[in-house]
């Protein structure tokens, strides 16, 4: 007589399914809410994650745990496997699934990853209690709440409902940024190039379109700026192409990885040092020691979404925030990602303080979050445009030097 | 005494265990799609499912299943060593992305869709994009298989290995593919066409008929390899996967035989590449990377190499440690204790460690095929014979 051993396996399941259920039996009163964070916790986000789930956890306890006339309890998700060591599609949309099942559950802070984010909203918007809330703390893609890719971001709201909110802005919005400086600096002629991907692309574009309202010269034809081949060993002609339009400034839309050194080494050799002709790129050419290690790099300015750590407001709820972050954990939040984190707690917090405590309901009420400066914890308001968007769009101006990434100005992008 | 016992393995493949696997998956149907969500099921029940054995777990790990069945063909029945499975998932992956969605947003191509007709891109019906996966996956197969089969054992690997780098690569960087977007790059290929199921389709919520087709891919996998193995082609593969030279001397067609392990488990990898695209609802470059690979090995080398239920299950056990079982334990014990232990960043130890003990006390797996661990029990008794440190009465 043979066993079947799927059979075995299922009964073994169903009996250890039971067992548990004997263990578990609680009670909750429809008073206490949960929300949720949705991070990876595993690979190389892990410490970045940590830190952020332990940023919520202090503004919990800074709050008792109290939203309005709710007691709101914390629990978080992984949205990483060990198996792949980063974030994890099949778990997001377990995680997804498992946010809908809960029925306690109200709200998501979340993610990190855009990826992984479109792949929860759309099941979290079909939530037939819902839809139910997302807020992120770091998804910068703009396909996820403005018209970018095909389809976008329609595809992500079935239902119509515009779910996902974010409290950091978009990469589009740097390049907005570094057209305004690029004015404030006196540059009247501009060359754009893009590393023909769609991070760079968007960025020269947003850029392109920025300075031409500005009232600047684009040298360059197309709608992003001139694309560099990244297979090139040298930019000779490139540049002595450029040389020949006398441009003020070059403008770098794209990241680093993609031969930005050689770019960077030939601008300087063609076009003549950094303070001559301007040189600016995003946030793809940041936090790279390679980058900065190049003399070439000298005097090159930088964006950066959002406000680094050392540039939030002293004096008020934020620093209070982070002295409070230092003490409790002994050390001081990995970025300010984390504490983003925690302004995107802050901002389900108060929705459901105003609400009735159902997942439609504070949905609703997420559209008159009106957070002051004075009381975030990142020390600008928190207010939403109808996308989903930050209202404050900050952006951070670095500039190159003595081989480090130094603050010369934030910029809020209107 | 050889003779019985592989007879016995041989033969072992009646149509028994369907009626057995029907029952155990229409239990877990039945579960699924209408006990766990009833209104009156008490909450601690409810809670205890989605902590413990979330539907959606179990759907994933029976994507899983299907690719291990897959992978089993190769490295267990035909013994190849297989490095770079990953790649036909990743094929089969953006064959639902290519076909089943809105990436072709300047075509308008209908066939028995589920979708509205003015919907831009192809939307093909899945159940054919899931033999279009199957096939594409085959062929490739046996492309990458005809040149390189005729390496052996470590050579071969490398070569797989090589593959497996390659095909997610091209995905990776696919966005620029001699002037065409063919993978969407790392942004991949998100918002995938629902099943339809005649009567509906299939929204994000109905695990329980998700549940039930994966049950029926997994069942044609189980019914493939276990007919398979019994008839000449799978016996061929036996041969090939104990002694080569021996096989091929007394006929077996060395390269056919291996190529046509190599189609059907890619096919395998097919199937499950486009049931996993619907299952998450879009297809990513970032999954294929070659973990995963080894991740599908350990699978079927944990649950016994060779054995289809020992497969099954080492598919299953392996998956839901690594997507759902460690973090429900560890929310359980921090609940329980007080205490916050980060479970998570133990996962990668406690692998490592499951598999060095089962490599030291159950090399066989955990449920070994009955020829493989009478293989594997000869030499230790070879050796200790050849030691003189036991005398024991031959086998």
């Amino acid at each position: 007589m043979k066993k079947n051993p799927a059979k075995v396996a299922i009964v073994a399941l169903a009996a250890a399914a039971v067992s548990l259920t004997l263990v578990s039996s609680s009670s909750s009163a429809a008073t206490t809410l949960y929300i949720s964070s949705d991070l990876p916790k595993q690979g190389g986000s892990a410490d970045q994650s940590a830190s952020t789930n332990k940023a919520i956890r202090l503004l919990l306890k800074q709050m008792n745990n109290k939203a309005g006339k709710f007691t709101i309890k914390f629990r978080e998700y992984d949205n990483s496997t060990a198996a792949k060591g980063s974030w994890d599609d099949a778990q997001c949309a377990k995680n997804a699934q498992a946010h809908v099942a809960a029925r306690d559950e109200v709200a998501v802070m979340g993610t990190y990853n855009s990826g992984c984010a479109k792949i929860i909203v759309p099941i979290l918007n079909q939530d037939p209690k819902g839809p139910m809330v997302m807020v992120s703390n770091a998804n910068t893609n703009p396909g996820l709440t403005k018209t970018w890719g095909p389809g976008e971001p329609e595809k992500y709201y079935p239902t119509g409902k515009r779910n996902y909110f974010r409290v950091v802005t978009t990469d589009d919005n740097q390049g907005a940024a570094a057209a305004e400086y690029a004015k404030s600096l006196g540059v009247k002629k501009v060359y754009v190039l893009n590393d023909r991907q769609t991070y760079g692309q968007g960025v020269a574009q947003a850029f392109t379109t920025s300075a031409k309202k500005l009232g600047l010269t684009v040298l360059s034809d197309g709608v992003a700026g001139e694309g560099w081949d990244d297979k090139a060993s040298n930019y000779e002609a490139l540049f002595t192409k450029i040389k020949a339009l006398t441009p003020d400034m070059v403008y770098v839309g794209g990241i680093f990885d993609l031969n930005g050194g050689q770019l960077v080494k030939d601008k300087v050799k063609y076009l003549g040092s950094n303070t001559a002709v301007k040189f600016m790129m995003p946030d793809g050419f940041t936090g790279y020691p390679d980058f900065l290690a190049l003399p070439e790099a000298a005097g090159a300015y930088l964006s950066f979404t959002g406000l680094s750590i050392d540039q939030f407001p002293k004096g008020g709820v934020a620093e209070q925030f982070q002295d409070e972050y230092l003490l409790t954990y002994g050390e001081a939040p990995t970025s300010s990602f984390s504490v983003y984190g925690a302004a995107a707690a802050q901002v389900i917090l108060d929705a459901i303080s105003r609400s009735n405590g159902t997942r439609k309901d504070i949905f609703a009420k997420m559209a008159t979050v009106n957070i002051p400066a004075s009381k975030s914890v990142v020390g600008t308001a928190l207010k939403f445009d109808k996308n989903g968007d930050i209202m404050s769009r900050d952006i951070t101006i670095l500039i190159v030097k003595d081989k480090t990434e130094t603050f010369v100005k934030k910029i809020t992008v209107k | 005494m050889a003779k019985t016992s592989v007879s016995n393995n041989v033969t072992r493949s009646n149509r028994k265990w369907i009626i057995g696997y029907s029952i155990a998956g229409l239990i877990l149907f039945i579960t699924y799609q209408f006990l766990i969500p009833w209104e009156g099921l008490p909450l601690g029940i409810y809670d205890a499912v989605y902590q413990w054995m979330p539907p959606s777990a179990i759907n994933e790990s029976l994507v899983y299943v299907i690719m291990a069945l897959g992978l089993n063909i190769v490295v267990g029945y035909a013994g190849l060593l297989d490095l770079g499975y990953v790649a036909f998932w990743a094929i089969g992956g953006y064959c639902a992305g290519w076909f089943m969605s809105e990436f072709f947003y300047f075509l308008n191509i209908h066939f028995l869709g589920s979708v509205p007709a003015e919907a831009p891109g192809i939307h093909i019906n899945f159940w054919m994009v899931l033999l279009i996966g199957g096939f594409v996956c085959a062929l490739f197969g046996i492309l990458i298989g005809a040149p390189t089969l005729r390496l052996k054992s470590d050579y071969l690997a490398l070569v797989t290995l090589g593959f497996g780098e390659i095909i997610p690569q091209v995905f990776f960087n696919g966005e620029n593919f001699f002037g065409f977007n063919i993978s969407n790059g790392t942004k991949g290929i998100v918002r995938v066409d629902p099943i339809p199921v005649g009567v509906k389709d299939l929204g994000p919520f109905d695990f329980g008929w998700k549940l039930l087709i994966f049950l029926l891919l997994t069942a044609v996998m189980v019914f493939i390899s276990l007919r398979l193995r019994r008839g000449r082609l799978g016996r061929a593969w036996l041969a090939i996967r104990e002694d080569e030279l021996a096989a091929s001397m007394m006929g077996v067609p060395l390269m056919r035989t291996k190529l046509a392990s190599y189609a059907v488990g890619a096919f395998a990898g097919g199937l499950g590449g486009v049931a996993f695209a619907t299952h998450v609802d879009g297809v990513y470059a970032e999954r294929f990377n070659f973990t995963i690979s080894i991740f599908l090995l350990a699978m079927v080398v944990l649950g016994g190499m060779g054995n289809v239920w020992g497969v099954i299950l080492g598919a299953f056990i392996l998956s839901w440690v690594n997507g759902n079982g460690l973090t429900a334990f560890g929310q359980f014990y921090n609940d329980r204790f007080g205490t916050e232990v980060d479970f998570a960043s133990f996962t990668f130890l406690l692998f490592g460690l499951v598999l060095i003990l089962m490599m030291l006390f159950k090399r066989e797996g955990l449920l070994p095929e009955s020829r493989l661990k009478l293989m594997l029990h000869e030499d230790e008794l070879d050796d200790e014979d050849a030691s003189g440190s036991k005398k024991k009465v031959g086998k």
